[in-house]
């Protein structure tokens, strides 16, 4: 596997297991405090979801040359 | 009717125009076959691809039924984003394959796909039935919340079923007259629409209840501090499973791209660079979704109560006195979320159930006129289908979506293997499809049975992909698996 695909897939155990189970329940889960306004459990939902967001396109980046079209 | 009514009326009559104008000029340009209404000629850049992705998350649930679980349940509403974060992401790899190997080969939709590579039609009738199973319910749903939305802000004068009746002509009007290109641009306008609306009011209603964002969560940390922690709350009111709200996460990041009307976007789009940028960016769709949340939290407290949590949105307006030009906005604005996913649905299950289930299951071939003669054809009687469901069926319209659910997620698994796995066979995706369906209908119907409380489809999904390994073990593989798997490598 190459380094940008394990990359991704670590990446994505991580995101799924932050979301989940255990790091929402022990870290990103509780309501407090704020923050930037937002409850704790949906900012970090929010910053997961851009997190996610630059992953991919470094992924995009990184694998840039081999992409041909059909 | 009063003269606030005649104005949300009024407002949202002139927005169905609008939509049915632009849906039925797209077509020009486009060929008059089952390529050019199915698949656009396989032409479409990233701006449609774009909105006709994304606008299919606003479906009628996003405006109705997401801002009714935070005002009931909470957190337990934030999966919607959890799963959002990555459950496009498999199609940024299987999107690219099948979009190559469906430009060699001529396909349109996903079984027919699946089903050329194992050369087996019974797979495509299987996931052509399925697939008529699932979006009947979710269908009718979307034709629910219609009927609803006009009936709160018209304080009744607009009964469901008429309201249903005639948004979902207008759907009818232009999916019949332009097919894939009628969603797409309709699709791009009201996706805007949507994203502008629900900002607004997110940022609106909190404001004028609580004195913005930031004082409605202080006040709720103070007041009821419960739902604001993960995982939420049950629809009982009771602290909600993690295994539960895991599981639920982990089967719609699994599911999300095996949808019919999502992954047969794939041989709409102009090319594999137009579909990765396209799940690139799907994120940022995500993040619309955001405010919705903030409207539900906004009603939380509200009295009186909205005789169902889903009306929770129209409630607000109707009980805060907002000025009746808003009003008619937002229910343009739930109608677009209602059509701009009813509409991609309607368009797919149709063309799936005649590719699929009568040319290739049943080995009936019909001449391209035909064809595409069926498939409208076909739109009508979905149309009428899930119109009665919606109209006469009074059970829980939630639990057949989930048990649709469970099943459209048996599809990943066959899916991935088409693409990727030499070895897999006919049989084994097959028996994969039956044992995981099964399982998970038996789970949907009878959970108190389940081991540990997760979501049915993951059990069905592991048992799908266990089997499906197994049993292609021990079957030869159909000799043409590599000449197809070089296509869809593009070598």
């Amino acid at each position: 596997m190459r380094l940008a695909d394990a990359a991704l897939a670590l990446y994505a155990l991580v995101c799924l297991a932050a979301l989940t189970w255990p790091g929402l329940a022990l870290v990103g889960g509780a309501a407090e405090p704020l923050v930037l306004g937002l409850p704790r459990s949906l900012a970090w939902h929010v910053g997961w979801v851009a997190l996610s967001f630059v992953a991919l396109a470094l992924y995009h980046r990184a694998t840039r040359g081999e992409h041909e079209d059909p | 009717m009063s003269e606030a009514s005649w104005i949300v009326v009024g407002v949202a009559a002139a927005y169905l125009a609008a939509c049915l104008a632009l849906g039925t000029l797209s077509s020009r340009g486009q060929a008059a076959s089952t390529v050019g209404y199915v698949a656009g000629d396989r032409s479409l850049g990233l701006v449609l691809m774009y909105f006709i992705t994304g606008a299919t998350i606003f479906s009628a649930f996003a405006f109705l039924g997401l801002p009714g679980w935070a005002y009931t349940r909470g957190a337990a509403a934030f999966y919607i984003l959890g799963y959002g974060a990555l459950g496009f992401v498999p199609f940024y790899f299987l999107g690219p394959r099948a979009a190559r190997v469906g430009k060699k080969r001529g396909f349109v939709t996903q079984a027919e796909m699946v089903a050329a590579r194992f050369e087996s039609p019974a797979i495509a009738g299987v996931m052509a039935l399925v697939s008529a199973v699932a979006f009947v319910p979710y269908l009718a749903l979307q034709m629910k919340g219609a009927g609803l939305v006009l009936r709160t802000v018209t304080d009744g004068a607009v009964p469901e079923a008429a309201g249903a009746a005639i948004v979902y002509a207008v759907v009818l009007a232009y999916v019949l007259a332009s097919g894939v290109l009628g969603v797409g641009w309709t699709n791009t306008f009201q996706g805007l629409f949507m994203i502008a609306l629900a900002w607004g009011l997110g940022l609106y209603l909190p404001s004028l209840r609580f004195g913005g964002v930031e004082p409605m969560f202080r006040e709720l940390l103070a007041s009821r501090p419960e739902l604001l922690a993960s995982p939420g709350l049950a629809a009982d009111g009771s602290a909600w499973h993690w295994g539960e709200y895991g599981s639920a996460v982990i089967v719609s990041v699994v599911g999300f791209s095996a949808w019919p009307h999502l992954f047969m976007k794939a041989f709409t789009a102009k090319d594999a660079r137009t579909i990765r940028r396209t799940v690139l960016l799907y994120p940022t769709f995500q993040i619309f979704l955001l405010p919705l949340f903030l409207i539900g939290f906004a009603g939380v407290g509200i009295a009186p109560a909205p005789q169902s949590p889903d009306e929770i949105l129209p409630h607000l307006l109707m009980q805060l006195e907002v000025s009746p030009w808003l009003v008619g906005l937002f229910c343009a604005g739930a109608l677009a979320a209602s059509m701009s996913s009813g509409d991609a649905m309607l368009h797919a299950v149709a063309s799936i159930s005649v590719r699929d289930g009568w040319i290739a299951a049943l080995g009936r071939a019909l001449a391209p006129a035909r064809e595409l003669f069926a498939i409208r054809a076909l739109v009508v009687l979905y149309v009428i289908a899930a119109y009665a469901v919606a109209v006469i069926y009074e059970g829980s319209l939630v639990l057949l979506l989930l048990g649709a659910y469970g099943a459209i997620v048996q599809f990943m698994p066959g899916l991935v293997a088409a693409l990727y796995w030499r070895r897999a066979t006919a049989a084994g995706v097959l028996a994969g499809m039956l044992a995981g369906g099964g399982l998970s209908l038996v789970f949907v119907l009878a959970p108190e049975w389940r081991p540990f409380p997760c979501h049915a489809g993951l059990y069905g999904v592991t048992l799908n992909a266990l089997v499906l390994v197994i049993v292609s073990r021990v079957t030869p593989p159909s000799a043409s698996s590599d000449a197809f798997l070089r296509d869809a490598a593009g070598r």
